[in-house]
């Protein structure tokens, strides 16, 4: 996904792997950003009630009202560092990624990513069930619009990866939910983002797979990728990423050292902090 | 893009129903909608190259996914048609006597008709079909549409083989007005994809859609020249049959197929004109709303 959501300076600055992180201008830029979701109270769901709805009040219906999941955020994630996102269930983690991926369009503000995108949200979308993992392999290769040769390339690198070189014939409807989360897994890292969005899958796979996926984070970080990660495993995040954020109703509450993060977050009074308007004012943190 | 601009005026007086009071502000309304849709149609084009890739991959796995655990295979889709033809020649070469081969007459309409309804109903609920994927990974979403008119017609193709060993087997001679197909499919093309483009939007918006769809597109094969030709029925019918934008696009495509005639340049100049107006109209209603689907789960 090569993305420039919203046109800025940033023309011409996709980030060369091995260059000096410093030198470079941060890999995503989230300015002033909310979105807006519609909560349906009753979807309008067929033309008769809808039009019974407009020639009653003479208005179009509306069935819903708008609320904000994401509220003003701000915040850059500097090339070749990683972030944490968490917060308690809807807090706004998800809603967030999916606004970093260009998945959702915010609604106010701009995201800004300079380079590829490549999201792990929901592990296997892009692939098909009844194909076998070679094909799916390929079909998720075109769906992020690399070449078919290219595809051909790191098929088998995918699979090795992935340890499933023996059931590269067997469609993926019969793989276990560990095998097809290391398939999924090891194709959006084979994709070379420039920024990898990963929600909830670090519980991936087996002890011995989990940890071959840490090092293989780890390693894009030192290529000067970054890494932008959610997660209810507090422990496994925090030996991941330099910095946490702390989402709360869609807000920043804390953004900065991992261990502090974890510590407000645990503590549980961040809520009441949020209206106290004490940790409204994120401290600005550029990583480690 | 100048053949588009030029029929374009039709599309933007027909989406803005409210009429300026300023002949110069109405010229530069029409103005800005003929702007827009020339972009919208760049963009288009621009997304589908670029994703060429994802939908060869896509039209291939439609292609192994429905004849894979089959055992004739492809056979099946010449089969299907093969059937339908057998019966409804059975019954309407005796109710119509006066036409000449009619399983060639009526094959070469119906593989039209089967290709317009099949891919409008597919389209319809491809964009639910894929919420999964729409929800994870950004893409113009109009490519899964798109997918559908491509499989739909790789069959439509595998189905002209047949339609070509009927008129053989029947005895008719083959014309070289065949050849003619890409050309005289381009409006049916417009037309199908505008349509379904359409209905994919309202699908997401309204449920009910698809059994709306469903009652016209019946009646909609009986207006359409499928099953008679134009020829049978008194002038004054077939003046209102001619409103049927797939009045033309059938015919000719028929023409070419059995009667071994060029089919005539106007009508098709006017279905192309039609299909690029309805195509606009469906792609502009599309980007307008593309982005709310993520959010009609």
């Amino acid at each position: 996904m090569e993305q420039e959501v919203v046109v800025g300076e940033s023309n011409g600055c996709a980030p060369h792997p091995g260059e000096q992180a410093t030198s470079r201008p941060p890999a995503l830029e989230v300015k002033n950003v909310t979105v807006q979701y519609r909560a349906y109270k009753e979807r309008p769901g067929t033309f008769k009630e809808h039009f019974l709805q407009f020639a009653r009040t003479g208005r179009w219906p509306k069935y819903y009202s708008r609320f904000e999941a994401l509220q003003n955020l701000s915040f850059t994630v500097e090339a070749g560092t990683s972030l944490g996102i968490i917060g308690s269930n809807g807090a706004g983690k998800s809603t967030l990624l999916k606004t970093l991926s260009g998945v959702i369009r915010p609604t106010k503000g701009e995201v800004l990513a300079r380079g590829k995108v490549d999201s792990l949200i929901s592990l296997g979308a892009g692939f098909d069930k009844e194909l076998n993992a070679v094909e799916n392999i390929y079909l998720y290769g075109s769906l992020h619009r690399i070449p078919k040769g290219e595809i051909e390339a790191r098929v088998p690198r995918i699979l090795e990866f992935a340890e499933l070189e023996e059931f590269q014939e067997m469609p993926v409807r019969y793989f276990s939910s560990g095998m097809f989360a290391r398939l999924g897994f090891s194709c959006a890292l084979d994709m070379d983002p420039d920024i990898l969005l990963v929600d909830e899958v670090l519980s991936v796979g087996d002890a011995r797979f989990r940890q071959k996926s840490q090092e293989a984070m780890q390693n894009l970080l030192k290529s000067g990728r970054t890494i932008v990660v959610v997660s209810h495993g507090l422990r496994a995040m925090a030996d991941l990423v330099d910095r946490i954020i702390l989402l709360s109703k869609g807000r920043i509450v804390f953004d900065g050292a991992p261990d502090e993060a974890i510590k407000i977050y645990l503590s549980e009074d961040y809520e009441v902090a949020l209206d106290g308007k004490r940790f409204v004012e994120s401290t600005p943190s550029s990583g480690a | 893009m100048d053949n588009r601009a030029t029929v374009s005026p039709q599309s933007s007086s027909q989406s803005s129903p409210q009429p300026s009071p300023k002949s110069g502000e109405m010229i530069e309304r029409v103005w800005r909608e003929i702007h827009l849709a020339g972009e919208h149609f760049l963009t288009f084009f621009r997304d589908v190259y670029s994703y060429r890739g994802y939908i060869v991959q896509s039209v291939t796995r439609d292609l192994r996914k429905k004849y894979k655990r089959s055992s004739l295979g492809y056979l099946w889709s010449m089969l299907n048609p093969l059937l339908m033809i057998t019966v409804l020649t059975v019954i309407f070469s005796n109710l119509l006597p006066r036409v000449e081969h009619y399983a060639v007459f009526l094959f070469s309409a119906l593989i039209s008709w089967q290709y317009f309804s099949g891919t409008v109903s597919e389209c319809m609920s491809s964009i639910r079909g894929n919420m999964n994927l729409i929800q994870q990974v950004p893409m113009p979403k109009f490519i899964f549409p798109i997918t559908i008119a491509c499989s739909n017609f790789v069959n439509l193709l595998l189905t002209l083989v047949a339609l070509l060993i009927v008129t053989v087997v029947v005895g008719r001679p083959l014309h070289w007005t065949v050849l003619l197909f890409p050309i005289y499919f381009i409006p049916l093309l417009l037309i199908t994809l505008g349509l379904g483009l359409l209905l994919a939007v309202s699908e997401i918006f309204f449920e009910d859609t698809k059994h709306l769809t469903k009652l016209v597109l019946q009646a909609w094969y009986y207006l359409t020249p499928v099953l008679y030709g134009p020829a049978m029925l008194p002038e004054h019918v077939v003046r209102w049959l001619r409103l049927n934008p797939l009045f033309y696009p059938v015919t000719q495509l028929r023409e070419i197929f059995y009667d071994g005639a060029v089919p005539a340049l106007l009508p098709y100049l006017l279905s192309v004109g039609v299909g690029v107006v309805v195509l606009a109209v469906a792609l502009r209603v599309f980007y307008r709303n593309e982005d709310k689907f993520i959010y009609f789960v």
